[in-house]
């Protein structure tokens, strides 16, 4: 058995002391003398330090870099912002440096020569990236190493929350559901999408999101899929981008977020209907979904495989499609990423789904949808925690307008 | 910002386009195999659904030089400019295997003996080493920063607009800043700015931060600050794709700022005067990195001075970079994003940033938020 729990205090130091026991298993059963992640979240995986995150073109460039060695119990960080690093976090002051840009020849190759002094020899080198600037600069200083994927390393150290982590993630969740209750209470006629995002990154932000992660996405569900955008999959169209769009009475939104606090990923997903109550109809869907969930909810435990997961949503779904997005998935992870693995539902296939077997501390976002052309549809999306006989509900926000 | 989700506009990608093209014909680069959004976008000019920081290399748009053909990763048609064609279209994946199917049934790929990639990791270098068997696969980032350094008139508007937003929500963060502000209200109050001036993404996120004669050492976000400390705001947009930025600084209480504090503006503003006069068309990078030294103060360990366009655009100016610098010339049509930054030595900081167009006749300031004067 093992006991998830979800920690009311985690701590930062605690929580990185067991991700490095995680990362230093993976790292030996691979062979791998270094781990070099350049990656925002997981840097923030193997160091514990999160920043305010940036635009892309921008993150690209001012980035932190983490160095994490097989025998060194504490990770190296490089960092451009040495000062937002968490007093709680006991990294030892030798192994903060000043930041590198790896983008420039220059740069890329100052680092591998720090590189080769923290890792002496040809030690195996795993990395999550490669821009062009670090394969000219570890071929000129270490023609030897031909580096594999970090992937293998981080991925497997990632995928199981230890209750630490499972108390900060929930913090972002609450954040997010408290930021977000009083937009959906003022929902109104006449109001711009753009408006609700404005509500929404104001309480987010006062309540301790460190970053916006995702674009707030308020779309509007046309009542039939001819009347959508042209799909690759002739499906659903979604997530679409947020506009001034005018939202009017009757609109039926799915709504997507996602913030990050001290390096946890929020998500949040539900369906609201702009300045009026559902209809039966709408009612009927949301009955439906409600259906849907608690059948993939009822298979869902330590053991149960990604397979058993999506038949019981497909038991339930209406059409032949498969009831979640098609483009995505009908449950994924949430961590240091906004959609981490496992994967469930994915165009990886349903043989993959059947290899795929969940473990308790594994989280989930089950994110099953109803559709019923003609009348639009409804989706929403479940936080859980995987236990040996079940799960943890990691949020608690209600469905209105629908009665559940 | 509008009510519908739009593609760049025609004269904006016909621009952008050629310039890849034309830089691809130098490289002799038969493909593009593309990333990152700001590069796919500058290509492509779609707009597609923002998220913050950097993300796994996998090549979702890709640009054939000899058809001209722009292929893209994205399952909908909304915001995909009319020239991309459905067909060029594939939808979301997360099995490698469909993904490597796709490039490699684009036509005019697989004969392509030269392909560049914007980045890689160990296992795409790999999988398409063997879809792609007869090509060498080479580093495309010199080519697309050099198309994308210079900007087009059109380019110049749209930062020029991003930097009208980041103005104004900087102004109302501004209006926030009192004795007691902590970093995290003024960062919601930029974010809620921005997006009711119609731009829901950011530049960067860390909007604010405090500096303190009395904490040494930073301060937590939820921290207030005190009468004598400085308040810094990094205002950074993202509207339609293009970044504009400003900095700038205010004591929490202009009233109670001394001399110490009225100093070092001064200083600020010698600092920044250097930096302006040495933005001229033709001058190394190198007298950047040089005003610093002649005014006195240690660059700090961000960039003095990097281009904007979709994102960071070359030149990227550091002091951890000297020979980068030494060898990077400002050309007409940058746009730069210059930093002042200035620290006393009880450790408070005014920091100043404006954008600045290099003109053929001179250096263009951008920005036009009022600095504090004391």
């Amino acid at each position: 058995m093992t006991a998830v729990a979800v920690l009311e205090e985690p701590r930062l130091d605690r929580m990185q002391r067991d991700r490095m026991t995680r990362l230093h298993k993976a790292m030996s059963d691979r062979g791998v003398g270094a781990l070099v992640l350049l990656g925002n979240s997981n840097v923030s995986y193997a160091t514990g330090t999160s920043w305010p995150l940036a635009d892309q073109g921008r993150a690209n460039v001012e980035r932190p870099v983490a160095v994490v060695t097989a025998e060194d119990e504490n990770p190296y960080l490089f960092t451009p912002l040495p000062e937002l690093l968490d007093p709680d976090l006991d990294l030892p002051e030798d192994h903060v440096h000043g930041p590198v840009y790896l983008e420039f020849d220059e740069g890329a190759e100052s680092f591998v020569r720090a590189l080769v002094e923290l890792v002496p020899g040809d030690r195996g080198i795993a990395i999550d990236e490669l821009p062009g600037s670090m394969r000219r600069a570890l071929q000129r200083v270490l023609p030897a190493v031909t580096p594999v994927s970090a992937d293998d390393v981080i991925d497997p150290a990632k995928i199981i929350k230890t209750p630490d982590e499972l108390g900060f993630l929930r913090r972002t969740l609450e954040i997010t559901e408290r930021a977000i209750a009083p937009v959906q209470a003022a929902l109104a006629p006449g109001e711009h999408q753009t408006e609700l995002t404005a509500q929404f990154l104001r309480a987010a932000f006062e309540l301790g999101a460190d970053s916006n992660i995702l674009d707030s996405i308020w779309q509007v569900m046309p009542a039939r899929l001819s009347d959508a955008p042209w799909t690759t999959h002739g499906g659903i169209a979604c997530p679409l981008i947020t506009t001034e769009r005018i939202l009017r009475e009757g609109d039926v939104l799915w709504v997507d977020t996602s913030v990050s606090c001290r390096g946890f990923a929020s998500d949040f997903g539900r369906t609201w209907i702009v300045g009026t109550e559902p209809t039966a109809r709408q009612q009927d869907q949301f009955r439906t979904w409600r259906e849907m969930m608690d059948a993939v909810l009822s298979v869902t435990r330590a053991g149960a495989t990604g397979a058993d997961l999506t038949r019981a949503a497909r038991a339930i779904g209406r059409s032949d499609r498969r009831p979640w997005m098609e483009h995505f998935y009908l449950a994924h992870g949430l961590g240091v990423d906004a959609a981490e693995a496992p994967l469930i539902g994915t165009d990886l296939g349903d043989s993959y789904d059947e290899r795929q077997v969940l473990a308790a501390g594994m989280v989930l976002v089950l994110e099953p949808l109803v559709w019923d052309d003609g009348a639009g549809g409804y989706r929403a999306e479940e936080v859980i925690a995987v236990t040996d006989d079940g799960y943890l509900s990691l949020t608690d926000y209600p469905y209105d307008p629908y009665v559940d | 910002m509008s009510t519908e989700v739009l593609a760049d506009d025609q004269a904006l990608r016909v621009a952008r386009r050629r310039r890849v093209l034309d830089a691809m014909e130098v490289d002799d680069l038969d493909a593009l195999l593309l990333g990152r959004e700001a590069n796919a976008r500058y290509v492509a000019g779609a707009q597609r659904l923002w998220t913050a920081g950097t993300r796994p290399f996998g090549p979702g748009c890709v640009l054939v030089r000899a058809t001209g053909g722009i292929h893209l990763v994205s399952t909908w048609d909304e915001g995909i400019p009319e020239d991309i064609p459905h067909n060029h279209l594939f939808g979301i994946t997360w099995n490698p295997g469909n993904l490597l199917a796709w490039l490699k049934g684009i036509e005019g790929l697989e004969g392509a003996r030269r392909v560049g990639t914007d980045s890689l990791t160990p296992r795409f270098a790999q999988w398409l080493a063997k879809i792609l068997p007869s090509a060498e696969l080479v580093d495309a980032e010199p080519a697309l920063q050099g198309a994308r350094r210079i900007k087009t008139p059109e380019e110049l508007g749209a930062i020029r607009s991003s930097i009208g937003v980041a103005q104004d929500a900087l102004a109302a963060a501004r209006s926030e800043i009192a004795p007691g502000v902590s970093e995290r209200h003024l960062a919601a109050v930029f974010m809620e700015a921005m997006a009711r001036r119609g731009v829901t993404t950011p530049a960067t996120q860390r909007v604010a931060w405090i500096s303190s004669a009395t904490h040494r050492h930073h301060q937590h976000a939820t921290s207030a600050a005190g009468d004598e400390d400085l308040v810094a705001i990094d205002a950074g947009v993202v509207a339609a794709g293009y970044t504009g930025e400003v900095g700038r600084t205010w004591p929490a209480s202009p009233a109670s700022a001394g001399s110490a504090i009225k100093d070092l503006y001064l200083q600020a503003e010698e600092l920044w005067s250097r930096l302006l006069g040495a933005c001229r068309p033709g001058a190394s990078c190198r007298e950047l990195l040089s005003a610093y030294a002649t005014a006195g103060h240690a660059p700090p360990p961000f960039p003095i001075a990097n281009g904007l366009g979709l994102g960071f655009d070359t030149p990227v100016v550091t002091g951890q970079l000297p020979s980068t610098a030494e060898h990077e010339r400002l050309d007409p049509g940058m746009v730069l994003a210059l930093t002042a930054y200035v620290v006393g030595e009880d450790g408070r900081a005014v920091f100043r940033k404006e954008a600045v167009h290099v003109a053929a006749s001179g250096p263009e300031v951008l920005t036009s938020a009022p600095c504090w004067e004391g």
